[in-house]
Parts: structure tokens; C-alpha cells; sequence
């Protein structure tokens, strides 16, 4: 108990730059989450389609095509396949339709013809799917009681005029879901900085070298008094996150009572535990209070901008976000990135997202691992 | 007399140097025991062998006549160590760091709240309970460091030089407390490398040096390793060559300087010695302003012993 009491006297007396840290938080988070209810996540999300049209000219194939291209940024790529594997490779395109060789026609008499896909499989190209299934379901329905090919254009047009909006915006909450990942990716910054920070700190008071040696000499048993810090540094670290957590349905909402908001908040767990780890190295490498300032802003602002916290991973160049991947706040960004376009929850959709947990927990048995053979090659020394 | 630390042939040895070289010595109930040595003769690496804070290349040690080892909690229930370099948190005030090292030994509150308040008694930081390391003067802090130490009340006490560096009033409160803790009934073993503090406050020294003991016994026991008796000063102007010829030829005297008005005899053992040289200088008519006796110091012995001072 004593250790614990004045665990909490010392990190009394540095309170002042976690609640800095936290108003950042709470600042930027909310700043960022106003700027965002705007139109502008909407005309964003528009995907990028390819039409590859084998058709000759047919009215019914080309309404098709102007429903799909008004809804979408109509993207030209060269006439191949390899170019078009590419682009949809590095994203120029999301989905890509091709329209097969008498499509009008074979639709007319009811056979139903089969249009391929291709696609990346995030959100903007599941929107394109919708768009595409929906136009074929109301053609569908049309073409059974209609039979004059004017008559089913203007139906369709008519209805689906009335929809798309409402539609489109409907089956994920982009607004919503950028606010979480912009919050948790923000919230990278927070704990590296809160741990990190505070966990130093309480090590170099602790285990200052003469107050390690006066610990000793007494009566209490030494291992059991690390034992007690490590506790104590790790319930700190979980009340820190579950206070970020409660925070983020303050200023976030709703979104985070779905599934989405779970995997957030699993995400952000594993990942205070691995900063636990990272603060435990470095406290155990140094013991001077007044370098602690400077490595926590190294550290936490260094990764937070190469990894992306701040701003987009997208808009940094590939050599950056190449050696972001020796970071584990890579890995949890990354992540967080994942479950805004994530559409459905499936072991095929949610397997990338438990290898990035896996990795940031392999960062965390690797620190621990470097922190034994420091603090036994200091003990050592003695 | 019981034995309360009782160390055999413990020698420490840093890659090449032996720190401490083949000590064998005891600590008996009840006494203040000093390690007298300059800076380096291994003082510090003594205690902490002790403690057990160190690994030591040979020897055994025994307290309470236990063997003492870093697990050996029972024993380090009974032990207070006050360490050279101050060890508190800057973060906690003076009565949370005594609380707190206090608390690493007593667990009950109420027993620990009258313990804390004992020791600051004893330092004399009545008034400074609430302050904070920062606000406290070198000395102060010397004396919290000191408080923290002892708070528990062990039986048995270290103190590795407390009083370095320390203002006199603070000096002086520090060996008044250490004085105060032998008559509760704590036994004290006390380094320092002011041969003044010994003196005034050991009831038995041991003198190291580069690892040695070179000399123990009581300082009375010490000073008659001195070849001198007593040291003889005397203020005279413009005293003729002739006389210093004359003080040289009296009884027992060693050797005489004379620089800068003062004069000044150095006696072998010997008997009225300051007597026999005032009814010289009554006999020859020599006027002088002071005279002043001094028995012979730790340093002395120091130098008959090693050939160099005590301190560098
Ligand atoms: N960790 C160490 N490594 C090597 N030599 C050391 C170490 N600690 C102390 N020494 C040496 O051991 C000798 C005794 O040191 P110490 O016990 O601190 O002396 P004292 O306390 O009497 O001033 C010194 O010569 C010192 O340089
Ligand atoms: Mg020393």
C-alpha cells in the first residue's frame, strides 16, 4: 500500500503535462470532429469506377453507363487488362465493371446476363457494388412488367433518381466512422506520450540508484517491490486508456456502442499495453528526469507524424511510411484506417486487422525481451 | 560485551584493485565505532559489503551473530543505513519521505506515525515537515537524508559520512542526534574522514587506509601510537637564533621551527615539559604574547603511520 499511496503522491506532482496531453486530445479531436459534418466526406466518397464496355451501342447498356458514371468519378485507363490490374492495385480505381458483349439485348429478353467485377474491396468500392446491384434489382423489377425498352429506361431512371442519395450514405456512417479513426489515430499521440511520460518518471524517482540501494538494505522483499510498481505502472496505464475510451463516446457518439467502436477500443488496448512496454525500456535505459520531457516528444510526436496520426498515412511519401513499419504505432493506425471501411464483419474481413493486433503484440514481447537483458546486464555491473 | 557485527578476512576486489583488503574486526553492543580513512581507502565499499549490497571476493559476515545475505530480512528489520549521497524523492514532502521509507520496515500507520515523529525530533526538522526537498538548504537535507534512515529504530546504525559538506550548525545537530541514538541503546558504526568527529563522538576508531586497517583501539589508545607527547606554540618577536639553540637542548623537545613570530616546539613523551620551557623564557627575559598547548591529533598518527595526512 505504501508503495502504491506514493505512487500516486509522485505522479501528483506531474499531473500537469498528462492534463496537456488530454486537452490536446480533447482540442484537436473536437475541432477535428466539427470541421467534419460537412458535404465534403460525401462528394469524397464517390468511388472511382472503370467501365470496360464490350457492347455495341444499345440504349439499355447505356443507361447503365451514365447511372454508374453520374454516381462515380469515371476513371480512363489504358485499354488492357495488365494496366487495369495495376490501378486497381494502387487504388486509382476501386471497381471495375465489365459489361459483356450483347448485354442490352440478352437483358431485354430476360436472360439475366452476368456483368464481372473487379474490385479492391474497401468502402468506396463496396459503394459501387450497391450502386451497381441496386440498378440491376430496379431494372430487374421493371423489366418484368414493362416491355417497351423507353418505357423500363424512364422507370428505373425515375426511381433510382429518387434513392441514390439516401442510399448511398446509409450502410456505413462515413462521417461518424472518420471521427473514431481520427480520434483513436490521434489518440496514439495521448497514451505513447501519457505512458511513456509518466511510467519514466515514476522509474527514475523508484529507481534512482540511491533510493534503489536504500530499498534494498531494508526489510521489504526486493522482488515483490517490482512486482508492486509493475502493477502500479500498468493499472495507471489502463485507467489512462479507459479514460481516453470513455472520452471518445463523449466526443465521437454513437458509432462506438457497433461493432466498429469495439474493435477501436480492443485496438487501443493492445496498444496501451505495448506502449507499457515501450515505457518500461526506455525508463530502464535512462534515469534522468530531465531528458524525459524531450524522448516522450521524440517518441510519441515523432511516430504520430511518421505513422500518420495527424495526418493521412496516404499524402506521406512511400519512404516514410516504409520505415513507419518498424514502428508499432504503424501497425495500430493502420488498423484503426481498416475499421473505418470495414463493411462486413467476417473471419476473411477482420483477419488483417487480428495480424496487425498480432504484430503489435510481438513489438511488445520484443521490448520486454531487450528490457531483461538491460536491467540483467546492469545488475551485473554491481 | 556482545558482538554485534562481527566481519572475517572480507576482501573486495574491483578488477585490479582491492577496494578492501582482508579486514577482520568487530562491533561490540552499545558503542559508536568510527572508520576513520581519506577519500578512497574503502570505507564505503566496507559498509556496503556488510549490507550486502555488494559481492565480496572473500570473508564472512555476521550480525546478530546471523549470517548476514541479501535475503536475510530479519536481519535488515533490525538495520538503519544513512548512505553517503542523499536518497530521497523530490516529489514526496519531508514527512511523506520519512513516511515512506519508514513504511518499507513498519507497515502498521499509528505505529509508523510516532516513529516519523521521533525522527524528525531527533534531526530537528520540526518545522520543515511540509517542505519539500527543494526548499531545503544542503544541511537540512543532510538531515532528512539522515531521518529516513533511521526512522524505524534498528538496533544497528551506518552512517557513511553524514556530515560532508555540512554547514557547522547543522554538523553540530547531526552528532548531538547520533549521540542521542547510542543513549536510546542503538549500536553505531560511523565513517568519516574528519578526525575531529572521531574524536569527539567514537568510543572506538578503526583507521584505514588503501584497504587496511592500519591502526584501531580507542583515540587515546590511537594518539599513543604518536611518537609525540604534545605540540607547543608560543607568539615572540624577533627571537634571537641563539635562544632556538638553547629550547632545542631542553628536556624531550623533538624538534623546533621558527617562522613569522611564532614559535613552535614539538615534545617527545615526557613530563612538565610546558613548564620547564616558561621558567626558560623567564630566565632569558623573553617577552611573549600567547603560549598553547596541543596534544597530538588523529592526524599525527595518521602521519607517523602512513607517512602522509589524512586529509589530501
Ligand atoms: N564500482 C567500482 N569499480 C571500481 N572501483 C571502485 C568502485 N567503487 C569504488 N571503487 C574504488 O574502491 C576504492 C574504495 O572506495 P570507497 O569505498 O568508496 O572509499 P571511501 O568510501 O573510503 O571514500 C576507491 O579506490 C574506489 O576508486
Ligand atoms: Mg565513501
Amino acid at each position: 500500500m505504501t508503495i502504491f499511496k506514493t505512487f500516486l503522491k509522485v505522479l501528483n506532482k506531474c499531473k500537469a503535462p498528462i492534463i496537456i496531453y488530454t486537452v490536446f486530445l480533447i482540442f484537436f479531436g473536437g475541432f477535428n470532429i466539427k470541421t467534419s459534418d460537412n458535404s465534403m466526406s460525401f462528394v469524397a466518397d464517390k468511388p472511382d469506377i472503370l467501365i470496360v464496355n464490350e457492347d455495341k451501342d444499345n440504349k439499355i447498356t447505356n443507361n447503365l453507363i451514365n447511372y454508374i458514371e453520374k454516381n462515380s468519378n469515371k476513371i480512363e485507363i489504358e485499354d488492357n487488362e495488365e494496366a487495369r490490374n495495376d490501378a486497381l492495385f494502387y487504388r486509382d480505381v476501386n471497381y471495375i465493371i465489365y459489361i459483356p458483349a450483347n448485354y442490352g439485348e440478352d437483358f431485354l429478353k430476360g436472360v439475366n446476363p452476368e456483368i464481372k467485377i473487379k474490385s479492391t474491396g474497401d468502402y468506396q468500392a463496396s459503394l459501387a457494388e450497391m450502386m451497381l446491384e441496386r440498378y440491376i434489382k430496379v431494372a430487374n423489377i421493371y423489366n418484368d412488367t414493362y416491355s417497351l425498352e423507353d418505357d423500363i429506361i424512364e422507370k428505373v431512371n425515375d426511381t433510382l433518381s429518387k434513392e441514390t442519395n439516401i442510399e448511398i450514405t446509409s450502410k456505413l456512417d462515413t462521417a461518424k466512422l472518420d471521427k473514431a479513426s481520427f480520434y483513436y489515430n490521434f489518440t496514439n499521440y495521448c497514451i505513447l506520450a501519457g505512458c511513456i511520460y509518466v511510467i519514466c518518471l515514476i522509474l527514475s524517482s523508484f529507481k534512482n540508484e540511491n533510493i534503489s540501494k536504500r530499498t534494498i538494505v531494508s526489510s521489504i522483499n526486493y522482488k515483490e517491490y517490482n512486482m508492486k510498481l509493475l502493477i502500479s505502472n500498468t493499472l495507471f496505464s489502463i485507467i489512462l486508456w479507459m479514460f481516453y475510451v470513455l472520452l471518445s463516446f463523449v466526443l465521437v457518439g454513437d458509432i462506438m456502442f457497433t461493432a466498429h467502436g469495439v474493435i477501436y477500443i480492443i485496438n487501443s488496448f493492445i496498444f496501451t499495453l505495448c506502449a507499457v512496454t515501450i515505457a518500461f525500456l526506455i525508463g530502464n535505459l535512462m534515469r534522468n528526469k530531465d531528458a524525459i520531457n524531450g524522448i516522450v516528444n521524440v517518441i510519441a510526436l515523432g511516430s504520430s507524424f511518421l505513422c500518420g496520426a495527424f495526418v493521412p498515412a496516404d499524402i506521406l511519401p512511400d519512404s516514410v511510411l516504409k520505415i513507419a513499419h518498424i514502428l508499432p504505432s504503424y501497425w495500430y493506425i493502420k488498423t484503426n484506417e481498416m475499421v473505418k471501411t470495414l463493411e462486413e464483419f467476417n473471419f476473411e474481413t477482420l483477419k488483417p486487422i487480428v495480424i496487425n493486433m498480432g504484430v503489435i503484440v510481438l513489438f511488445s514481447i520484443l521490448f520486454i525481451t531487450i528490457t531483461n537483458i538491460v536491467s540483467s546486464k546492469k545488475r551485473k555491473k554491481n | 560485551m556482545k558482538n554485534v557485527i562481527e566481519v572475517k578476512n572480507l576482501t573486495k576486489e574491483y578488477k585490479k584493485l582491492k577496494a578492501v583488503d582482508n579486514l577482520t574486526f568487530d562491533v561490540y553492543e552499545g558503542e559508536i565505532l568510527g572508520l576513520l580513512g581519506p577519500n578512497g581507502s574503502g570505507k564505503s565499499t566496507t559498509i556496503n559489503c556488510i549490507l550486502s549490497l555488494l559481492n565480496f571476493s572473500d570473508g564472512s559476515i555476521k550480525i546478530f551473530g546471523k549470517e548476514m545475505k541479501p535475503n536475510a530480512y530479519d536481519l535488515k528489520r533490525e538495520i538503519g543505513v544513512v548512505f553517503q549521497d542523499v536518497a530521497i524523492f523530490d516529489e514526496l514532502s519531508v514527512y511523506d519521505n520519512i513516511d515512506y521509507f519508514c513504511g518499507l520496515y513498519i507497515k502498521d500507520k499509528e505505529a509508523r506515525k510516532s516513529c516519523i515523529e521521533d525522527a524528525i525530533a531527533l534531526v530537528g526538522l520540526e518545522d520543515f515537515k511540509k517542505f519539500y526537498p527543494k526548499q531545503l538548504s544542503g544541511g537540512l537535507l543532510r538531515r532528512l537524508n539522515i531521518a529516513c534512515g533511521i526512522a524505524h529504530k534498528p538496533k544497528l546504525i551506518f552512517l557513511d559520512e553524514p556530515t560532508v559538506a555540512v554547514d557547522p550548525q547543522s554538523r553540530n545537530n547531526i552528532l548531538d542526534g547520533i549521540e542521542k541514538l547510542r543513549n536510546n541503546g542503538a549500536t553505531i558504526v560511523y565513517t568519516t574522514h574528519y578526525m575531529e568527529e572521531v574524536e569527539i563522538l567514537c568510543d572506538r576508531v578503526i583507521i584505514l587506509d588503501k584497504g587496511k586497517i592500519i591502526a584501531s583501539g580507542t583515540t587515546d589508545e590511537l594518539k599513543e601510537l604518536a611518537k609525540i607527547e604534545e605540540k607547543v606554540s608560543v607568539e615572540v618577536k624577533d627571537l634571537d637564533e641563539k635562544y632556538i639553540e638553547d629550547i632545542k637542548d631542553l628536556d624531550n623537545v623533538e624538534d623546533v621551527d621558527y617562522s613569522n613570530g611564532l614559535l613552535l616546539i614539538t615534545y617527545k613523551k615526557g613530563k612538565n615539559n610546558l613548564v620547564e620551557l616558561m621558567d626558560y623564557l623567564k630566565k632569558e627575559s623573553i617577552k611573549y604574547n600567547k603560549i598553547f598547548s596541543e596534544r597530538p591529533t588523529l592526524n599525527d598518527v595518521f602521519l607517523e603511520l602512513t607517512g602522509k595526512e589524512l586529509r589530501d
